[in-house]
C-alpha cells in the first residue's frame, strides 16, 4: 500500500512540477520544487537503498522532461545523493522526528528547507564543476535561497501529507518497505 | 552515524556512477541517440500533460497575469476591481482566443515585414526547476519542422533560439540567458557588435548588454538594435529586432564599447511565438522595425 502510494505521489508531483510550476511566469527565476518536497517525504520513511532509488528516479524524470537546458544525470545525481544522505541520518539518528514515530510539521519543513538548500547548492556544484557560465555567485545566492523558502512554503502541503499517509500506512508493524530491505541491524 | 549495509551503499554506488555516466554522455558537444531517445520518451509524457494544463488553467492563468502586472500598493484595490472585471469577460474561452489571435496577428505581421516563413507555437514552460537558465519550452517539434539552430521570433522582435528539438516540442534558449549571444547591427549606421544575454564584466547592469566593436562609431540611448543575420540564416535570420539602446558606457581602456539594451519582446509575458523555418531571401535591413514615432509603445 505504502508502494502504491508512493509509486503514484512521486510521478504526479514531477509531472506537476514540469506541467504546471516551470509553467507560471516567476519573474525571478526559480520557483518551488515539489520533486524536493516529495523525495524528502519518502526518504524520511525508507531505507537509505530505496530512498537512493526513489531520488535517482524522480531526479531522472526531472532531467528528461522539457525543456533539456541542462545534461541529463545532474538532477538525478544530486538528488540520489541528498535522499540516501536524509534517510542514512533518520535511520542512525532518529533525526527529524519525535520519539513516538510522528514527524511534526515544523520538522517536516525545517528537513524539507535543509535538503532544497542542500540541493540548491550540489546542483550548482555540479555546474561549476561542468563549466557552465550560468553558475555565478550571485545567481547561485539568488536561486538557492528563492528556491528553498518556496520549497519550504510548499512543503506543508506536499511533504507532510505524504509523511503522515506513509507513517499511517506502516502503523501495523510490517511495513512494506519498497525497494532492496538492508540485512542486519534494522 | 553513517553507517549502513555494504549492500546499500553498493546500490548508491551504482546509481551515482549511472547518473555520471549520463551526465557526461549527454554534456559532450553533438547528439547522442541514447540521450536524445531517452529525452524523446520523456517529451511523450509531458506534451499531453502540458496541453491539459493549459486547457485546464486558462482562467487561473489570467487571473496570475493580472495579479502580476499590477505593482505599487496604492492603486492595487482599483487594479484588482479592474482585473477582477476583466476576468469576468476573460472567462469566455473566446476572450483569451481573441488574445493569442491578435499576437499571431502582430507576430505574422512581422514575419510579413521580413519575408520570414515561421512555424507558430506557444510557450509551454517558463521557469526551470532550479532557476539558472533562461528557457522556454515550445508546443512544436520537428514534425512541424524546427530544427536546432532556428531563430525564434514573436510581434516584437527577437525571443532567442531552438536548442533542442524533439516530436512535438522544442527548448527555446532566450536571447536572456547568460550563454546567448547574438550577432546585432545598430539601425542605419549598420556598425555591428555582439549583444550578450546578462551582463558583461564591466558593463551596466541590464538585461541584454550590446558590446560594440567600434570604439569610434557613435551611439547614444534610444538607438535601435537588429540582428545581423547568421551563415544561411542559422542560428539567427536578419533583421528582426532586437531591443533598443539604454545606456552607453566608455571604459577607458577597453576594446569595445558596452551599451545596456531594453529588449524590444516583453520576455515574462511570452505566449505567442513564431519558430523562423525558412530566412527572407535577402536581408529586410530595417524595414522590420517599427515606425520611429510608435516606438514607445511596442508591447
Amino acid at each position: 500500500m505504502r508502494t502504491v502510494v508512493t509509486l503514484a505521489a512521486v510521478p504526479a508531483a514531477v509531472l506537476a512540477q514540469a506541467a504546471i510550476v516551470n509553467r507560471l511566469p516567476f519573474d525571478w527565476g526559480a520557483g518551488p520544487d515539489l520533486v524536493v518536497a516529495v523525495v524528502v517525504a519518502v526518504a524520511l520513511t525508507t531505507s537509505p537503498a530505496a530512498a537512493a532509488g526513489c531520488g535517482f528516479a524522480a531526479g531522472l524524470a526531472m532531467d528528461v522532461l522539457p525543456p533539456a537546458e541542462h545534461a541529463l544525470g545532474r538532477y538525478a545525481l544530486v538528488l540520489c545523493l541528498a535522499a540516501y544522505v536524509l534517510a542514512l541520518l533518520r535511520r542512525n539518528t532518529g533525526a527529524g522526528g519525535s520519539l513516538d514515530g510522528r514527524t511534526s510539521v515544523w520538522a517536516v519543513t525545517g528537513t524539507v528547507a535543509a535538503t532544497a538548500l542542500g540541493v540548491g547548492l550540489g546542483y550548482a556544484a555540479i555546474g561549476l564543476l561542468m563549466g557552465d557560465p550560468r553558475v555565478s555567485l550571485a545567481a547561485v545566492v539568488v536561486n538557492t535561497l528563492v528556491g528553498t523558502a518556496l520549497t519550504a512554503l510548499v512543503a506543508p502541503l506536499v511533504a507532510f501529507p505524504l509523511l503522515r499517509t506513509r507513517e499511517a500506512l506502516s502503523d501495523d508493524g510490517y511495513p512494506t518497505v519498497q525497494g532492496p530491505v538492508p540485512s542486519g541491524r534494522w | 552515524m553513517f553507517r549502513d549495509s555494504s549492500r546499500s551503499r553498493l546500490i548508491l554506488a551504482v546509481l551515482l556512477a549511472a547518473a555520471v555516466a549520463l551526465l557526461v554522455l549527454d554534456a559532450r558537444p553533438g547528439g547522442d541517440p541514447v540521450t536524445s531517445a531517452v529525452r524523446a520518451g520523456g517529451e511523450l509524457v509531458f506534451a499531453p500533460a502540458a496541453a491539459g494544463v493549459d486547457g485546464a488553467t486558462a482562467p487561473a492563468a489570467a487571473l496570475y497575469d493580472g495579479l502580476r502586472r499590477s505593482s505599487g500598493s496604492s492603486d492595487r484595490v482599483a487594479e484588482l476591481e479592474q482585473a477582477n472585471a476583466d476576468l469576468k469577460d476573460q472567462l469566455r474561452a473566446a476572450r483569451i482566443d481573441e488574445q493569442r489571435a491578435k499576437q499571431l496577428d502582430e507576430l505574422l505581421g512581422l514575419a510579413g515585414l521580413g519575408g520570414y516563413e515561421i512555424v507558430a507555437a506557444r510557450a509551454v514552460t517558463h521557469v526551470t526547476a532550479r532557476g539558472y537558465a533562461d528557457t522556454v519550452t515550445i508546443d512544436a517539434g520537428t514534425e512541424s519542422g524546427v530544427r536546432p539552430d532556428m531563430t525564434v521570433i514573436n510581434g516584437s522582435g527577437l525571443v532567442g533560439r531552438v536548442t533542442e528539438a524533439g516530436p512535438r516540442t522544442a527548448t527555446v534558449m532566450l536571447a536572456t540567458d547568460v550563454k546567448s549571444a547574438v550577432g546585432a547591427r545598430l539601425e542605419a549606421t549598420r556598425k555591428i557588435g555582439v549583444v550578450n544575454g546578462g551582463t558583461v564584466p564591466g558593463g551596466p547592469d541590464a538585461e541584454l548588454t550590446l558590446e560594440l566593436f567600434d570604439l569610434e562609431a557613435p551611439v547614444e540611448s534610444g538607438d535601435r538594435v537588429v540582428t545581423l543575420g547568421s551563415h544561411e540564416g542559422a542560428p539567427f535570420v536578419p533583421g528582426v529586432p532586437i531591443g533598443t539602446v539604454d545606456d552607453v558606457q566608455v571604459a577607458p581602456g577597453a576594446l569595445s564599447r558596452i551599451a545596456g539594451i531594453t529588449p524590444a519582446v516583453d520576455f515574462s509575458s511570452l505566449d505567442v511565438v513564431g519558430v523562423v523555418v525558412r530566412g527572407p531571401d535577402e536581408d529586410p535591413r530595417d524595414s522590420v522595425l517599427p515606425p520611429r514615432p510608435d516606438k514607445g509603445d511596442r508591447s
